[in-house]
């Protein structure tokens, strides 16, 4: 296992062939202390390389697979391809409807982001700024919400929705999102609001500040790193959302992209196209990885601001 | 003011609740009130049936296969995501060599890490589940590629083996959901203040003492919220979209995959039973609500302050 | 990607007041009766049918031909041509009627709130991976008896009624419970074993028609290193299109019959046990295709396809799905199952053949004699030869070949029906028990036996348990054969 280290200086060298063959000591000396060190930074870079490798590899094996013709595929998966070969790409993105199931992920996951901040962090604040007979109660109807196997409500939710006429559209998809990421949301977000200082918004209300403009212009601007680290837990829930348009949203063109894909890959197999289908799911896969790449350090950032106190 | 507080309330709180109530909460009663009911779903007419329904499932083998699996999910997935995130995350932020100055460092290029490790989390479950199911083809996939290469010739078929698939699906929900797990454990690491192991590395504790009589304790809360997490997760959504998409069947071969989310879904929108559907999910729902009280009942110990 | 700035929120203040307003309305304006699941509350059924037009020679069903009319098809291996192309000649003939056609791949979800609604469409091909369960539609009465279209003179030939024109087996087949026939299946599969005739030319060999010819081409083959046998190791169900005939073949119809009627100890007949064990024998002999338990339809078929297996049990649509795939010089044929021995009961040729694609037209349908109108214009000889040509596969209209440029496996097909004459099985256990053939038989059952998992004992057991567990269950409404 080829470490991706850098080259060990002089006095490293020496101790390496000692811990190779495994005799690092084990008393508590000072120089076997470094030793262990060693032992340990060895050790830990094998087994990260290691798990970046399972990580990276499977996507690595997708794109390759995506420039090779279906013959290729079936007869070795670890051959390169001959050539660079475009038509799957194509052949993916025009039959597949890719540009449309993105089109919709991006409405659903954007309509239900946002309506699931707002509406979030209205109850949220509320119940954790304000006393009165049943907040309680709500707040744990709210937080009960969290353990609910969504799976148990889907049967009559999906007449509910048809009865309203909300059945295979986009914005009944977003409705049924955001109320589903409202009982996290509002556990997350209440303890929040409760952490933040109460000076200032009581100073805005002396100064005749409405309650609700205090929250918009003094309280909202306050949660931004609660609020950004419950967006990111939401945006990767909602886009990782599999089960619920499944069930809700069975209209072939208002598909959202992880529906789309698995529609692809029974009819790209149907068809034995599986270049085409690797293609789709490299399409599907690139603009999320370039985007998390790009701000990944606002995403880790956010993450964690609000996540770990 | 008083007037005003409560109109505040009631508007703030109005559309939330409306959303919720009717989307979510009115589901789950309704959910309740069928599973007394034989209601097919494919016809408006239903009567009462008393507890036929859970009589039924309490003889039905799948059913208990399937909560068989889902229990084992809800119990092995956190606990193998969470350790191997815990590792990594104290690789990151301790394996490091001693360098000047610092009793305590992680190891170089573990910016690099944390950002390949989260890449699966990023993509849809449903991309994992198609790239996996395909890794794991038997004939043209990635994984048996990689075994007869190396010039193993009895390959294993994987998903159409009953006694592999389950910890295939096991396998791959492990390699989607412990890179965000590991950049979270490793914030929290990271706002450890360094003295706690200076002092606890100068009293002669080795590294791995003080993972476990330091980061460990201090890291608690949040390991345990992303145990309960995790369960959900398996036990739910997750546990659901993966099987549904990788499995022979779905939920086979031989029911050796099948999850009760997953029965739930054919019970209801394949075989026109949708009242035993909803008794299933009552179930899942008590399965559920039993792991969570489980996880805050026995990970209760005592808050650390820093 | 999900980051919200404080500039933002000032703005979603307002906008958040309309969509709160918007929000507010879409709760206020529906009465409480979307709340509940089932709004079974009008209960007007067969009230809102839209009035019948004037029976004459042309319109035997006296169609109301000013009526709107609902059709929806499911888009599967036949496509949608064959069905857009007998709407275009009912537009013709009805040119006032609003029709809507629709076609989708996944009937149930996007039918079975409209049935519980009391709101379906007027005719339904109710077909493919997410087929509504015939049982319980027939159970709750659910559907149109279709005997007056069965009735009514026939397009082509007014002295024929359209029961006269139909392929045997397909009227049976549309009935569960006496004599109503609910569904009309349209079109007529042949299921069996498939192959390429070049293959088998190149090993010098000619279609088993013993099992041990079978076993002894399979050793041939092998030798070549090409793999005797695939199936769908993901969809087992596909192994009873060659099995079920065989049993048939080797005990009778009646062995056959006493399996879908769920008699106790069907299962339990020598013949299931002899069929059983000569299969099992292809997985102890080693003349599986490596890996086929892991792979799916697609994949078992593309193996086959490419020569690295010569045989696979399957049905007629195979040509058409892996039209892309199939070598030119592939000559696919289909064989009846080999004959196990001498004391068979019924002679070499005996195949399964059966309608598929059941079309129905719901009970609660508004202009259900323009579904069946529909139907009637379906099974004329024009629109059956669109479906032939556009399909590759017979329909139930009983002829409608002639002049046609048939394709290797159509032709190989009606070779076949031709053979058998009158020895055409037809189990039913995959119209009637969905779950049990599929899941509980196929899945559970001959995947494991065939994976070489469990004995052909221990599968006849499990299957026994699985049927009888079927027939006790007072859910699900049990069928009889006439």
């Amino acid at each position: 296992m080829k470490t991706t280290d850098t080259p060990p200086s002089a006095t490293d060298a020496a101790e390496v062939p000692a811990q190779r063959a495994g005799t690092a000591a084990k008393s508590p000396s000072a120089p076997a202390k470094s030793g262990e060190g060693k032992v340990l930074n060895v050790f830990s870079h094998g087994v990260l390389v290691l798990w970046a490798i399972m990580v990276v590899l499977p996507l690595f094996w997708a794109v390759m697979s995506s420039f090779k013709t279906d013959t290729d595929i079936f007869n070795s998966p670890w051959s390169l391809p001959g050539s660079l070969n475009f038509d799957s790409w194509g052949r993916a993105w025009s039959q597949a409807h890719m540009s449309e199931y993105f089109l919709n992920t991006i409405l659903v996951v954007g309509g239900s982001l946002v309506g699931t901040l707002v509406f979030g962090s209205m109850a949220a604040y509320v119940l954790a700024r304000f006393e009165f007979p049943g907040n309680r109660f709500i707040y744990f109807l709210f937080v009960g919400g969290m353990s609910f196997p969504i799976m148990l409500a889907l049967v009559p939710l999906f007449y509910v929705m048809d009865n309203m006429g909300l059945l295979n559209t986009i914005h009944g998809l977003i409705l049924v999102y955001i109320a589903y990421s409202l009982p996290f949301t509002v556990f997350f977000l209440t303890s929040f609001f409760r952490t933040l200082p109460t000076s200032v918004a009581e100073a805005a209300i002396i100064d005749g500040a409405s309650h609700t403009r205090t929250f918009f212009q003094v309280m909202l601007p306050m949660a931004k790193p609660g609020l950004i680290s419950v967006g990111i837990f939401n945006f990767l829930g909602q886009w990782n959302q599999y089960m619920l348009p499944t069930v809700l949203n069975t209209d072939p063109e208002k598909r959202v992209l992880a529906q789309g894909l698995v529609e692809l890959a029974a009819s790209q197999g149907y068809k034995g196209d599986y270049s085409g289908l690797f293609a789709g799911l490299v399409i599907a896969m690139l603009p999320v990885l370039a985007a998390y790449i790009i701000f990944q350090r606002q995403v880790v950032s956010g993450l964690t601001a609000g996540a770990l106190k | 003011m008083q007037h005003g507080k409560y109109r505040f309330i009631v508007g703030f709180l109005a559309v939330p609740m409306a959303l919720y109530v009717i989307l979510v909460i009115w589901p789950f009663i309704q959910s309740i009130y069928y599973s007394f009911t034989d209601w097919t779903g494919l016809s408006p007419d239903f009567t009462m049936v008393g507890f036929d329904n859970y009589a039924k499932m309490l003889d039905d083998d799948i059913f208990w296969k399937s909560l068989q699996h889902s229990v084992l999910l809800a119990v092995l997935l956190p606990l193998v995501t969470l350790g191997l995130a815990l590792f990594f995350a104290f690789m990151l932020n301790v394996g490091g060599r001693r360098r000047k100055g610092a009793a305590i460092t992680g190891v170089r290029g573990s910016g690099f890490y944390k950002i390949a490790y989260f890449f699966p989390q990023v993509l849809s479950i449903a991309i994992v589940a198609i790239l996996f199911q395909f890794a794991f083809d038997p004939a043209q996939g990635m994984i048996n590629g990689t075994l007869k290469a190396v010039g193993f010739t009895d390959v294993p078929d994987w998903l159409g083996d009953p006694k592999l698939a389950l910890w295939v699906i096991m396998a791959v929900l492990v390699w989607c959901t412990t890179g965000f797990f590991v950049v979270l454990f490793s914030a929290g690491m990271a706002s450890i203040p360094k003295d706690f192991y200076e002092a606890a590395l100068l009293d002669g504790a080795s590294r791995f003492t003080t993972f476990f009589r330091i980061t460990l304790p201090l890291l608690w809360d949040t390991v345990q919220s992303g145990w309960v997490y995790m369960g959900i997760l398996a036990l739910g959504a997750e546990g659901f979209a993966i099987v549904h998409i990788m499995s022979v069947g779905p939920g086979g071969p031989d029911y050796s995959t099948t999850v009760l989310p997953l029965y739930v879904y054919q019970s209801a929108f394949r075989d026109g039973q949708a009242a035993y559907a909803t008794t299933i999910g009552v179930a899942l729902l008590l399965v559920t609500l039993a792991f969570a009280a489980l996880v805050m009942r026995v990970g209760r110990r005592e808050r650390l302050e820093f | 990607m999900g980051s919200t700035s404080a500039q933002h929120n000032e703005g979603l203040g307002r906008r958040d007041l309309i969509k709160r307003s918007a929000a507010l309305g879409l709760i206020a304006v529906p009465t409480m009766s979307f709340l509940s699941a089932c709004a079974s509350g009008s209960g007007d059924s067969g009230d809102d049918k839209v009035e019948k037009g004037e029976k004459t020679e042309k319109n035997p069903l006296a169609v109301n031909g000013s009526a709107p009319l609902e059709i929806v098809i499911f888009d599967g291996g036949f496509g949608t041509k064959y069905a857009e192309d007998a709407r275009d000649v009912y537009k013709k003939t009805y040119p006032e009627a609003q029709i809507k056609f629709s076609a989708t791949q996944k009937i149930q979800s996007v039918l079975q709130p409209r049935f519980n609604g009391g709101t379906p469409p007027d005719l339904i091909d109710n077909s493919g991976a997410q087929q509504m369960d015939m049982g319980v539609l027939v159970g709750k009465k659910q559907l149109t008896d279709l005997t007056p279209l069965l009735d009514a003179p026939s397009i082509d030939d007014p002295a024929k009624t359209v029961r006269d024109t139909l392929r045997p087996g397909i009227v049976e087949m549309g009935q569960f419970d006496g004599d109503p026939v609910w569904m009309l299946y349209y079109a007529y599969t042949v299921y069996g074993v498939w192959y390429s005739q070049t293959a088998l030319d190149k090993l010098d060999a000619t279609y088993p028609e013993t099992w041990d010819d079978m076993l002894a081409l399979c050793a041939k083959a092998k030798k070549q290193g090409i793999a005797g046998w695939t199936y769908p190791g993901k969809h087992p169900y596909y192994i009873p299109f060659s099995l079920y005939p065989f049993i048939g073949k080797i005990g009778g119809v009646e062995v056959l019959n006493a399996i879908d009627n769920l008699e106790p100890k069907a299962w339990e007949h020598p013949a299931v046990k002899a069929a059983f064990e000569a299969y099992y024998e292809l997985y102890a002999k080693g003349y599986i295709l490596k890996g086929t338990p892991g792979l799916d339809h697609r994949g078992s078929q593309g193996a086959w396809a490419r020569g690295k297996a010569l045989f696979i049990p399957n049905g007629s649509w195979v040509e058409n799905e892996e039209a892309a795939i199939i070598p030119k010089d592939f000559k696919l044929s289909v064989g009846a199952p080999s004959s196990l021995d001498s004391s068979d009961k019924l002679p070499f040729g005996t195949i399964w053949a059966s309608g598929g694609e059941p079309f129905i037209v719901p009970a609660k349908a508004k202009n259900p004699a323009g579904g069946m109108e529909q139907l009637r214009i379906m099974l004329s000889e024009a629109s059956s030869k669109s479906f032939t040509s556009n399909t590759k596969s017979l329909s139930a209209f009983n002829g409608g070949t002639d002049g046609l440029e048939l394709s290797d496996g159509l032709k190989s097909g009606v070779a076949a029906l031709d053979k058998a004459g009158t020895n055409v099985v037809n189990p039913r256990l995959q119209d009637w028990y969905v779950k049990l053939q599929k899941e509980q038989i196929g899945v559970a059952a001959l995947g494991e036996m065939m994976a070489g998992r469990a004995t052909p004992a221990e599968t006849i057991k499990k299957i026994q348990a699985f049927a009888d567990a079927t027939a006790k269950d007072q859910s699900i409404k049990h069928f009889r054969h006439q």
